[in-house]
């Protein structure tokens, strides 16, 4: 197909990268604030703004909670073609679990329950709630936390839980980024300089690709780091092996494991009693202290719920490493004597721990965040250059031709780099307007999020036709200043509506608000330079070179 | 695009074979390192984590090369085949284990 290697490295770097590049561009920014999900949580519901609480209770506050929790209605809902006849009415409950980190004031707890009938013995349904641990009284149900519960799952997931596509959708996304990262080495053999190299003073087509090369190759460790490793963590899902073909296999390990591990496969079917998991807690911590390790629960699990063969797992959380670890420490249910604790990790779970670890971020280490969230906005500007790169390469002789290739892949940019934010911050604008009782509030949300992106999309398509006659796009500039303008609003309305202004937090260093209130305003910053630098090109636009059009906005913006 | 006279067809097999070819070469990959380092005394967890990130890695390869090969028909026999034919000596493995 193509006379050498690196031309069909080219062509796989254009094509595959410019069509996945829209999904990428979402998969990153959204990434990047889920490294600040627990923070946006706090912005976003306002009466969990209190510091960060450790395990309460199990035996004071917890199990009453446990014993409260019905299932979902959405759950018993879905669960419906999955059982023989009809639904039943009651549901006994089989596996408890309570997870935080060292970033969350509110506590999620969590209750599996049997599904009567089911077509899969195995299969249950659920229930959750999130608790203030202080009180152990519930928050309400109708409010979304934005930051994990919607925009992290984006970014995994897109949000389309069909058929699981949008997972698989990302995941293709995300070998791409592969691809496009290997191809990018192979087209460009001066890799070193590319390093140091920026002009921003050229035109736009020039810098734009100057600056594609240097995020690219700055940050091409993450990059690749990031895509590899949300692909492993999906491992199962994109090749379900173990489910599938070699299913036998794994239920030869897993009763094996049983035997071994000494923790019950199935329940015995006999009622069974709960002693202290108070005193599980306290004997899990001293093990841990006696190992020299950060002793705060971070996850707990009671495993077959009321019967004699109930367990209750320990885990610690790894706010000290980098790597996936919880030390966990199994107890007897009924005695509180330990039946386990986890040996250390064989070499490859290692491997495996550090690489989940590096993308799911448990450690304290709030500059490694920052970093973090640096990377992914660096691949932003990677992939949106990208863009602004094919364009400007191609818009001429398209406005020659009368082909309209380049404008349309300007109005999908503009609405994927700018609409995105566009959306995002309507989200919380919405969030901090729409009443707080209002029934499915957090439905609401949504609706002005995808209805705000749709919006900006039209605007994209209407405002990027000068390009057809290789002129610049305004749609560009002008959600600069509808970015710059929400993100005003959303601090405005925040600091009006909880009383949590800029002033308040920073005096009093609560740094989830003000950070999110402080990365918003420079958020209006960058747009209004960026929407300002392209007023001059557009005005210096009767100059025969140096025209161009977004260059630096995209890349400033994303 | 190298020339004019690519056909459309081509260039949509290409990306099957790319895409589709290299997940069925991928899985059947999978499946046999799973069933072989379990075979020979690796934790069941591990051989199923090693072989999924070398899996990953593998289909990297393997999409880049079906668009740099010359003979697409051969980027199609080796991905369809050798898919196959390492997902059966999986399932053939497994029967002997279980």
């Amino acid at each position: 197909m193509f006379q050498n290697f690196r031309l069909s490295m080219a062509w796989l770097h254009t094509w595959f990268g410019l069509v996945l590049g829209f999904v990428l561009m979402v998969v990153f920014f959204f990434g990047a604030l889920s490294v600040f999900d627990r923070e946006i949580d706090r912005w976003a519901i306002p009466e969990s703004r209190f510091a960060p609480q450790p395990m309460p209770s199990f035996d004071q506050m917890l199990l009453p909670v446990f014993q409260d929790i019905k299932p979902l209605p959405e759950s018993i809902e879905q669960a419906k073609s999955r059982v023989n006849g009809p639904m039943a009415d009651t549901f006994t409950p089989r596996r408890y679990g309570a997870y935080t980190t060292h970033r969350d004031p509110v506590l999620s707890v969590f209750v599996g329950f049997d599904l009567p009938n089911a077509k899969d013995p195995e299969d249950g349904v659920f229930g959750v709630r999130t608790i203030d641990p202080r009180t152990g009284r519930a928050l309400s149900d109708d409010h979304l936390k934005i930051g994990s519960q919607f925009f992290y799952p984006l970014h995994y997931s897109l949000n389309w839980h069909w058929l699981n596509l949008g997972t698989w959708i990302v995941g293709f996304a995300a070998l791409i980024m592969l691809v496009a990262l290997v191809s990018g080495v192979v087209m460009h053999r001066k890799i070193f300089r590319e390093l140091f190299t920026f002009r921003p003073k050229k035109h736009t087509q020039r810098s734009a690709l100057d600056l594609h090369n240097l995020t690219g190759v700055v940050a091409l460790p993450f990059h690749f780091i990031f895509a590899f490793s949300g692909l492993v963590i999906f491992g199962g899902t994109y090749f379900p092996i173990t489910h599938t073909q070699l299913e036998p296999l794994h239920e030869l390990h897993e009763k094996h494991e049983a035997e071994e591990t000494g923790l019950p496969h199935d329940r015995a079917g006999v009622p069974g009693t709960l002693a202290s998991v108070d005193a599980m807690v306290a004997e899990a911590q001293r093990r841990w202290a006696a190992k020299g390790m950060a002793g705060e629960v971070g996850f707990l699990a009671v495993q077959h719920v009321g019967d004699a063969n109930a367990y209750v797992s320990v885990y610690r959380a790894g706010t000290d490493r980098v790597t996936l670890t919880g030390e966990g420490i199994h107890f007897k249910g009924a005695t509180g004597q330990v039946l386990r604790e986890d040996p250390p990790f064989t070499a490859v779970a290692s491997i495996n721990n550090f690489l989940t670890g590096l993308h799911l971020q448990h450690f304290r280490h709030w500059t490694l965040r920052w970093l973090y969230f640096m990377g992914g906005l660096a691949g932003c500007v990677c992939i949106a250059t990208g863009f602004i790169f094919f364009v400007e390469k191609r818009k001429r002789q398209h406005a020659k031709q009368g082909a309209s290739g380049a404008r349309w892949v300007d109005a999908f940019a503009v609405s994927t780099v700018t609409g995105m934010l566009i959306a995002a911050l309507s989200m919380l604008i919405a969030n901090r307007l729409l009443p707080i009782d209002l029934p499915r509030r957090g439905d609401w949300e949504q609706y002005i999020f995808w209805g705000a992106w749709l919006l900006a999309f039209a605007h994209g398509i209407w405002r990027t036709a000068p390009v057809a006659q290789a002129r610049m796009a305004p749609a560009w500039a002008e959600q600069c200043w509808a970015v710059a303008g929400l993100a005003v609003a959303a601090v405005l309305l925040n600091g009006v509506t909880t009383g949590d202004h800029l002033l308040r937090t920073v005096s009093s260093g609560y740094w989830p608000i003000a950070g999110a209130d402080l990365v918003m305003l420079a958020a209006t910053a960058l747009a209004v330079m960026a929407a300002r630098r392209l007023r001059q090109r557009a005005q210096g636009h009767a100059l025969p070179r140096g025209t161009g059009a977004s260059g630096t906005t995209g890349a400033v913006r994303a | 695009m190298a020339s004019g006279s690519l056909s459309r067809l081509h260039v949509v097999s290409r990306i099957a074979a790319g895409t589709l070819g290299g997940y069925a070469f991928t899985w059947g990959f999978m499946a046999v390192s799973m069933a072989l380092l379990f075979a020979v005394g690796m934790p069941f967890h591990d051989a199923e984590a090693l072989s999924t990130m070398l899996g990953f890695l593998l289909f990297l390869s393997v999409f880049c090369w079906a668009f740099a090969a010359g003979n697409l028909a051969r980027v199609w026999a080796v991905l369809a085949v050798g898919g196959a034919l390492m997902a059966a000596t999986a399932s053939l493995l497994q029967r002997t284990l279980v």
